[in-house]
């Protein structure tokens, strides 16, 4: 046992300082899609993209709604003179359509404006923060993410955020995946009986938008497998969009959540 | 036991017969067409002549036909009977063979009848507050445990049936998270479908993606360069790390050597970053495609095998401990014991089949892309329990350390394409398979005109979680966690 001791150690400090001081992505890391040249597209654009997230309006302005994105990259390379990949990796919002990038300036995420009833509730949670997690339909991915911000690299414990496996325990719920039809029942008991102030955070773009799931707008509504995202379920708070997000846009989402990111942090 | 097998020799005559009957569809893959009335018989001669059941399903090209996938004396059999309309459906009886037949026809008979009666609940669609059994006995009861549970756990289900302490009997119940992948693969081109097959099972993304790639590739008759092959198996391999580094660290919790588990957990997150640098994702997506790869890596080969060789050191001093810790090894010697006659009864793959002396692994019995040059050492363990298995992982991350870099050296002395371009109308059938880091994976795939037209998935996963039911034969509750985590399953790729 003492050689343990000595091994943990012995590796020195390995915790990331975010956010405190900004995480840096590997060279190339693909973390989000960004819209560089938001004007003169065409119709052909919108048809890149395997999910929908890609909208030009009548006027060639082109849009992406990261709530839908994948990031698989196709519209990056069929057309690098819009698209490109982004390293940053905060990019969770308040409101679904702050997840709507190249749109003109005062609608962009920077100027989401904090739900009041948000902000209510999150100043009662402060700094210790107990966190539920539950999996509606996810691919597995965004369970190792969140796994991983308790681990010693992310290490979110410093932050005052804890893992409680009891509902009535938990100030944030984070789910994932686009709500599947047996999960449904299950995601609305353990949101019921959570105590006040609550927050819910959708991890990943299948809770934010659906993602990938089956095409099933022609199926009879009761017989489609999923909800096609957390929100057609329950009130979303936070959206942490990614497939899957990497732990430091977890956690962005998690700060944003409990409103220990003051506004122009948030906006970052 | 009555799922012994005969002698093979005296069935000899009749497998002959069968393979005979055969065609050679596209390498490493036999193809025969029975009637459907036949396609129960043949399932049992198959039985009888010690073939390893896969999975069933329907296909749709060329016309409507039940299909049976089998590994049979090193080939992949496929099994196929036409049938005239999608009411028609096999026998539920065909599961008498093997328990796993009877498990994919009633998910094939399910299926059918949800889509035609909208709501219909069935294995599909499972209820969580449905107690499926009723048990009776002094203080015997049932906890449902799931599909909501402590910890950050995929979505399944265990009904376990107790009298407090001993696992009289358990009930996995799985398909809480199915999303319908499969039909989703219909109608897209083979380039834009590989991001389906990567959402499948999110953490054996690149299991999948080269699976399915192969499927195309070998339906479309495109050979994939050499370069992108080399690539292929380094980014499996790296996948199959953190999978089973995943696995140990989960270990190390259970058992609270938490140490233990940070270091585990810190080598994981060095693989999850390597993956990153060489590829832009931490599951490595987007870049393994249909026809080879698509870009080539981020960083110099150099870097990597410097990584590599820092993992190694680290992997090398971690293990040690690890297997020296008497706390840990304790708990998991005898626990969640698998006879080797269950595995091969439920067909089982993976690190779960040659923890218990089945030497069965997808890149040894139908070599596919570098694996066909590598050389694999089957790492084989016979004791069957939770240790057995964690020194299988222990064992294979060696080994794919070892491959590596064996395939960085081939990629350092020459330099070429790193994919081809796929036939624009091409059509055809054939199956892809990988060894994915939980065990053999199979996706058999249609394409016609250059599209997707039909894809089913034979998840390792789906066939091992099975095997979860009969894996406290003599341990107690507070053993749980280590045997489920000593399964190392996703639930995301069983349920699709």
């Amino acid at each position: 046992m003492l050689e343990w001791i000595y091994r943990g150690l012995s590796r020195g400090r390995v915790t990331t300082r975010y956010p405190r001081r900004p995480e840096h992505a590997p060279h190339g890391f693909q973390a989000r899609v960004e819209v560089v040249h938001p004007e003169g597209g065409g119709p052909q654009l919108a048809a890149l993209c395997p999910t929908g997230a890609i909208a030009v309006a009548v006027d060639g302005h082109v849009t992406l709604d990261r709530g839908l994105c994948i990031v698989c990259g196709d519209c990056v390379r069929a057309a690098p003179d819009h698209f490109a990949f982004g390293s940053g990796y905060e990019t969770a919002a308040r409101a679904r359509a702050a997840l709507i990038v190249g749109q003109a300036a005062g609608l962009d995420a920077s100027a989401s404006p904090l739900r009041p009833a948000l902000a209510e509730r999150a100043g009662g949670l402060r700094r210790s923060i107990h966190v539920r997690h539950i999996d509606c339909g996810s691919d597995g991915s965004e369970e190792w993410e969140i796994q991983a911000l308790w681990n010693p690299y992310y290490d979110i414990q410093r932050l005052g955020f804890f893992l409680t496996s009891a509902p009535r325990h938990a100030d944030v719920l984070l789910v994932t995946g686009p709500v599947t039809t047996p999960m449904r029942a299950p995601l609305e008991r353990t949101w019921a009986v959570m105590p006040e102030p609550k927050a819910l955070v959708a991890v990943g773009t299948d809770a934010c938008g659906g993602g990938l799931r089956a095409d099933d707008r022609t199926a009879v509504a009761a017989a489609r497998p999923t909800a096609g995202g957390v929100d057609q379920v329950l009130p979303v708070d936070v959206y942490v969009p990614g497939s899957p997000p990497s732990p430091t846009t977890i956690m962005h989402g998690l700060l944003l959540a409990a409103g220990l990111l003051r506004p122009q942090e948030a906006a970052s | 036991m009555s799922m012994a097998k005969p002698k093979a020799e005296s069935e000899a005559g009749v497998l002959d017969r069968i393979v005979a009957a055969g065609q050679p569809g596209p390498e490493g893959e036999l193809r025969l067409s029975v009637p459907a009335a036949e396609f129960e018989g043949t399932f049992r001669e198959l039985f009888r002549g010690g073939a390893r059941f896969i999975t069933v399903f329907r296909a749709e090209t060329p016309g409507l036909v039940w299909t049976g996938l089998f590994a049979f004396r090193g080939e992949l059999l496929v099994v196929r009977a036409p049938v005239d309309d999608r009411a028609q459906m096999p026998d539920r009886g065909m599961g008498r063979w093997w328990p796993a037949t009877e498990r994919a026809i009633l998910e094939l008979i399910d299926r059918e009848g949800a889509a035609a009666q909208a709501g219909g609940r069935g294995i599909t669609r499972p209820d969580p507050d449905l107690i499926e059994r009723s048990v009776e006995g002094l203080d015997v009861f049932t906890i449902p445990f799931g599909p909501v549970r402590s910890g950050i756990f995929e979505a399944i289900q265990f009904q376990i049936e107790t009298g407090g302490e001993d696992v009289a009997s358990l009930q996995t119940r799985t398909f809480f998270k199915h999303r319908g992948l499969e039909s989703r693969f219909a109608g897209l081109r083979p380039e834009v479908a590989v991001h389906v097959a990567e959402r499948v099972a999110g953490v054996a993304a690149t299991a999948y993606a080269c699976a399915f790639s192969q499927a195309v590739e070998r339906a479309l008759g495109v050979e994939p360069p050499l370069q992108a092959q080399r690539w292929r198996a380094i980014y499996s391999e790296l996948e199959r790390m953190a999978c089973h580094l995943d696995v140990i660290a989960k270990q190390a919790e259970t058992t609270a050597l938490y140490v233990g588990q940070a270091r585990f957990q810190i080598l994981k997150e060095q693989v999850q970053g390597l993956r990153a640098r060489l590829t832009g994702s931490r599951f490595g997506r987007g870049v393994v495609a249909p026809g080879g790869v698509r870009s080539d890596s981020l960083i110099a080969l150099d870097d990597l095998s410097k990584a590599i060789d820092g993992i190694e050191r680290d992997l090398h001093r971690d293990r040690r401990l690890f297997l020296g810790t008497a706390s840990m090894t304790d708990r998991l010697v005898g626990s969640g014991h698998l006879d080797r006659a269950l595995i091969e009864q439920y067909c089982a793959v993976g690190p779960l089949a040659r923890g218990s002396g089945v030497s069965i692994d997808a890149r040894h019995e139908r070599p596919y892309g570098d694996y066909q040059r590598l050389g694999l050492r089957i790492v084989v363990h016979r004791e069957g329990d939770a240790m057995a298995r964690v020194n299988v992982r222990f064992g294979e991350l060696f080994e794919s350390l070892r491959m590596i870099r064996q395939a960085i050296d081939q990629l350092r002395r020459r330099t070429g394409e790193l994919s081809m371009p796929l036939p624009v109308n091409g059509s055809g059938t054939a199956c892809g398979w990988v060894e994915a880091p939980q065990g053999e994976l199979v996706i058999w795939v249609e394409i016609t005109d250059g599209v997707v037209r039909g894809v089913h998935i034979a998840s390792p996963s789906f066939r091992n979680w099975a095997l979860f039911d009969h894996a406290f034969p003599s341990d107690v509750l507070t053993d749980f966690a280590f045997i489920e985590h000593s399964f190392g399953l996703t639930t995301a790729g069983a349920d699709r």
